[in-house]
């Protein structure tokens, strides 16, 4: 029962056949959403900024070109442009030709300089139904940024103290002291 | 400036710092310490030991009975201190407090601890205690002890306070007794009970009461599901422990444990009855909770069980009773299988003329009335007894070092199961050999 | 309205179920590591699990946006610091493809036999740990000590014990003492001697495998599904090792096997790490003889580097699996935000979902077999 196996050798052969013709994961997208942008081309890393009317549309579609998890999700705080971008990280176990490439999935939320986590207008659709493993990634984010992730089951706390009133931490206009 | 002061004896500063030694400080210490004993000693020590000694029946030494006032006489007399020694060791008080009871048992239970430690550091290529009292840390048990006594007690807020307090108590008060019924050379047991065996079971029953008692009072979660598990535990592992000794008892005709130990004379039931002693030992560890059983201490699932919410000598008095009771648990054991003190005789015999001509120091000879103190064949007995017991608390000790815990669906089922079917094939081994008139009353052997 | 109401989201009062038992895991109880599980049990079942880490957060990703490339890589090594070569890796990686810098071939090499020492000597640690767990205390001061052959080693390579702080973008930070290939070579010979005897102890004793076998059995299917990593995705069957599938620096070039078991649950999940160690004492003697000989093992860095305006992903196979780092730089000498992605986090997700329904008695095995590392969580 507990037997290491070797490598598979018929999948080491396709393997070696597929990555010879790499995919253009970007490309889809494009011609699906037109308003998208398409922010990197490249084989292994492409990435992706798609309005969020459409990022649950675009998730569907990353799935069934082969994303089967979620490796990070990242916020990123732009003050300027009174945005806050969140960066869905997708990548494939089950697909042997999608094994090096991790797609950058992007979508912006408006972002509000007086902010209410979960009352305001930062919101976005969540991606759990689509990715499960988005689940913990989405909490954070949530605590992290104050995006409400609409349709999250469990949108709580997960890192900060329960009792945490302060802005959310991971905003540009939250200074740590000293800095 | 700070040197100065440490100069002189470091009595201005709150230093952390040792003070700088002088010989004359430490021998002034001294001599103040020897002044103050010895003027507590005659003004309250000796007359208090007078007072008491009118209330104790005191020995008739060459024809003439002792009286208080002669009591101290021995210190300047050598030929009455024998015989007063001799008279309190066929004291019950003795019996109880020093050597077939609770002193020896305390013993063995602290060289157990000291020997796991070391033993089980062995095994796990590391060095265990060291430091405390220069000998590989033999004094490191002593250490704990005063650290465990220094220690706060805290009882928690909403705990049924009275009971919390009994507890460990109570749980070293049963082990005491466990040890109590243990016959160690013929002659030597505090209480020999007709139905031994049965006072045993009986006095086994109290503990997982104990702990459950002590577990629930304390009113928090940990302790209570460890109070829970000891209960299961406890319970699923008598039936096989008592049915495990039914073979001995069949084939012994007696109930009594010495009457059992002085059966086995010739041959253990060990021989006979193997796969009771391999019931019996599993039971020995279950009930004793030690690894690969110590659910109801699983520390990383439950923090210490009911122990948890123990703290200081509270925790100090429930490890000494569960090292009496694996002492009084590895007794009964080699009382039950391995044939309790018999043994061939390796104790030399008490010189004669020690006693004929006494005992010559130059040009003084001194005869001593008394001797000798204990006579040889309770020395052996006793030494066998140990050497034994010893050998079966080392095979207690060593799966510490081997298993990991079990769970407690895998515990439940093993001693409902497995061990109790186990259990009946040992009495009916016992049984056919009784029947076939090999053994047991009347039997070719 | 009821108090509840006014209440933080997280100090709601709960309803209470006459059966139902809710412990409270941690952080101050020994099965726990720095974090609060809050698991509900009725009778000796869990049947429900809530995981609550958090207890170390420490920013570290918002400390990464005030400081620049170089001065971040001291403190973001502080999540693990038993595995402080790897969390480093990827982030290095990252800068280096900001800031444009080559890295000599012997660096590369350098890096490799450093992070595979760091793995040996995180996974034994955290073997330790899983030994105590299951209460098999040999099993946790076997490790303990082997783990001293590495961080001497270590100690020798970087000048510290545990937080090396010897990755930086452009190689390492300093080159191999002289005859560190020698005893490299002799520590791994008699380690490789040394974990064959785990097996003898730990891996075959049968009260542990009838402990762990079927227990938390995470399939393959589940697997992927909730993207768990490392040893807790190849214990399930699929074969995935980012040094594999996607070769950093010169694992391409090396000689190893990946380890995969297939029945998903405490025992393989807690076994792939221990064939893991092997694999990396293999890596580590053949990266020392493949490593050039001489040559420099750091680039030259302009003082205070300045990022473009692009972000990158790089992504390393840890000791708790693959850890990305996602760095977004905006053109100036810190980098605008820095994300790590760590195998801790991502394989947390899996712990409610295998605990439900599990025993009480299997929470610290199943728990500590998913490789997870509370602090790495909190970042």
């Amino acid at each position: 029962m507990y037997v290491t196996t070797g490598e598979d050798e018929a999948n080491e052969g396709e393997e070696v056949r597929l990555m010879s013709t790499p995919v253009p994961t970007a490309q889809p997208f494009l011609e699906k959403f037109p308003d998208a942008t398409i922010i990197s081309d490249d084989v292994d890393r492409p990435a992706i900024l798609v309005p969020k009317e459409h990022i649950i549309d675009a998730a569907t579609l990353a799935k069934e070109m082969g994303f089967d998890h979620a490796e990070s999700v990242s916020g990123v705080d732009f003050p300027n442009d009174n945005q806050i971008e969140v960066v869905y990280h997708l990548g494939s176990y089950t697909n042997e030709n999608l094994t090096k490439c991790v797609l950058a999935l992007a979508t912006r939320a408006p972002r509000e300089d007086d902010p209410r986590p979960g009352q305001d207008s930062t919101r976005l659709p969540t991606l759990r139904e689509v990715f499960y493993s988005v689940e913990f990634h989405e909490r954070e984010i949530f605590e992290m940024f104050g995006v409400y992730f609409e349709g999250h089951p469990d949108n709580r706390r997960l890192l900060l103290p329960e009792d945490w009133a302060d802005l959310p931490p991971m905003r540009k206009d939250f200074a740590i002291k000293g800095r | 400036m700070e040197f100065e002061l440490l100069a002189c004896g470091g009595r201005q500063i709150m230093s952390v710092i040792a003070p700088t030694f002088r010989l004359s400080y430490f021998l002034k210490s001294i001599l103040d310490n020897v002044f103050w004993i010895i003027v507590l000693v005659t003004l309250v020590g000796i007359p208090a030991i007078q007072i008491v000694l009118f209330y104790i029946e005191m020995p008739v030494i060459n024809g003439e009975l002792l009286t208080p006032f002669l009591a101290l006489t021995w210190l300047a007399d050598p030929s009455r201190a024998i015989p007063i020694v001799k008279a309190f060791m066929y004291t019950d008080f003795f019996r109880i407090a020093v050597f077939p009871g609770f002193g020896l048992a305390a013993l063995v239970a602290a060289g157990t601890i000291f020997v796991e430690r070391k033993m089980l550091a062995k095994l796990q290529l590391r060095v265990g205690p060291f430091y405390c009292g220069k000998v590989e840390g033999i004094l490191q048990l002593a250490g704990d002890g005063l650290k465990l006594i220094s220690k706060e007690i805290i009882i928690p807020a909403k705990a049924d306070k009275p009971i919390f307090w009994i507890a460990p108590v109570a749980f070293v008060g049963t082990a005491a007794a466990f040890v109590s019924l243990i016959p160690v050379a013929p002659g030597w047991v505090v209480a020999d009970v007709e139905l031994g065996v049965l006072a045993v079971f009986a006095v086994i029953g109290f503990f997982p009461i104990v702990t459950v008692l002590s577990a629930w009072s304390a009113n928090s979660k940990f302790p209570f599901i460890g109070g829970i598990r000891a209960l299961h535990q406890m319970i699923s592992f008598e039936i096989p422990l008592i049915l495990s000794l039914l073979g001995v008892v069949m084939l012994a005709g007696t109930m009594s444990l010495t009457g059992i130990a002085e059966s086995q004379e010739f041959i253990p039931w060990i021989v006979f009855l193997p796969v009771g002693a391999i019931v019996f030992f599993i039971c020995i560890l279950a009930e004793l909770e030690r690894i690969p059983f110590d659910l109801p201490e699983a520390e990383s699932e439950i923090v210490a069980g009911w122990l948890t919410e123990f703290s200081g000598m509270m925790y100090g008095l429930v490890q000494l009773g569960t090292y009496l009771k694996l002492y009084a648990f590895a007794a009964l054991f080699t009382v039950m299988f391995l044939g309790g003190w018999s043994g061939p005789m390796l104790w030399p015999p008490f010189p004669e003329e020690i006693i004929t001509d006494g005992i010559q120091l130059g040009p003084i000879t001194a005869t001593i009335p008394g001797l000798p103190l204990l006579d040889q064949a309770m020395l052996n007995g006793v030494l066998w007894f140990l050497l034994k017991t010893v050998a079966v608390i080392f095979f207690i000790l060593l799966p510490r070092g081997v298993f990991p815990r079990i769970r407690i669906d895998m515990l439940l089922s093993l001693g409902w199961y497995k061990l109790i079917g186990l259990s009946f094939i040992n009495i009916f081994i016992a049984l056919a050999l009784l029947y076939a008139g090999v053994l047991g009353p009347g039997g070719i052997i | 309205m009821t108090m509840s109401a006014q209440l933080p989201p997280g100090l709601q009062l709960e309803k209470v179920d006459e059966r139902i038992m809710t412990l409270n895991v941690g952080p101050q109880h020994p099965g726990s590591g720095h974090m609060r599980i809050i698991v509900q049990i009725d009778g000796d079942y869990i049947v429900a699990c809530d995981p609550d880490p958090g207890y170390v957060h420490r920013g570290e990703e918002k400390m990464a946006e005030y400081r620049n490339y170089i001065t971040n890589i001291p403190h973001l090594e502080r999540p693990v610091i038993h595995d402080s070569c790897n969390i480093l890796y990827p982030y290095v990686l990252g800068a280096e493809e900001l800031l444009g810098i080559e890295v000599p071939e012997r660096a590369k090499y350098v890096r490799v036999i450093a992070a595979e020492l760091n793995r040996c000597v995180y996974t034994l640690y955290w073997l330790a740990i899983y030994g105590i767990f299951l209460g098999h205390s040999t099993m946790f001061m076997w490790p303990s000590g082997d783990r001293e052959l590495f961080i001497d080693l270590l100690e020798k390579l970087t000048g510290a014990r545990v937080t090396h702080a010897y990755f930086i973008p452009g190689g390492v930070r300093n080159d191999m003492p002289a005859n560190f290939e020698d005893v490299c070579l002799r520590q791994v010979r008699y380690f490789e001697k040394r974990i064959a005897e785990y097996s003898d102890i730990f891996y075959d004793n049968p009260i542990l495998i009838s402990r762990t076998a079927n227990t938390g059995v995470l399939s393959r299917n589940d697997a992927i599904r909730l993207g768990t990593t490392g040893s807790v995705l190849r214990a399930s069957g699929v074969d995935y090792d980012v040094r594999k599938k996607e070769p950093y620096d010169v694992y391409d070039s090396l000689d190893f096997e990946t380890n995969v078991l297939k029945s998903g649950d405490s025992y393989a999940r807690s076994k792939v790490p221990w064939l893991d160690m092997m694999e990396s004492c293999r890596i580590i003697r053949d990266a020392l003889s493949k490593m050039p000989k001489s040559g420099s093992v750091r680039t030259k860095l302009k003082p205070n580097p300045k990022g473009g305006d692009t972000s990158v992903y790089k992504r390393v196979e840890s000791g708790r699996g693959a850890l990305g780092c996602h760095i977004v730089s905006r053109k100036k000498p810190e980098p605008y935000r820095v994300k790590l992605s760590v195998g801790s986090f991502r394989n947390l997700i899996a712990m409610p979902y295998l605990l439900k329904g599990e025993k009480l008695g299997n929470m610290p095995s199943v728990y500590w077999s998913l490789n997870y590392w509370p602090v790495e969580a909190d970042r």
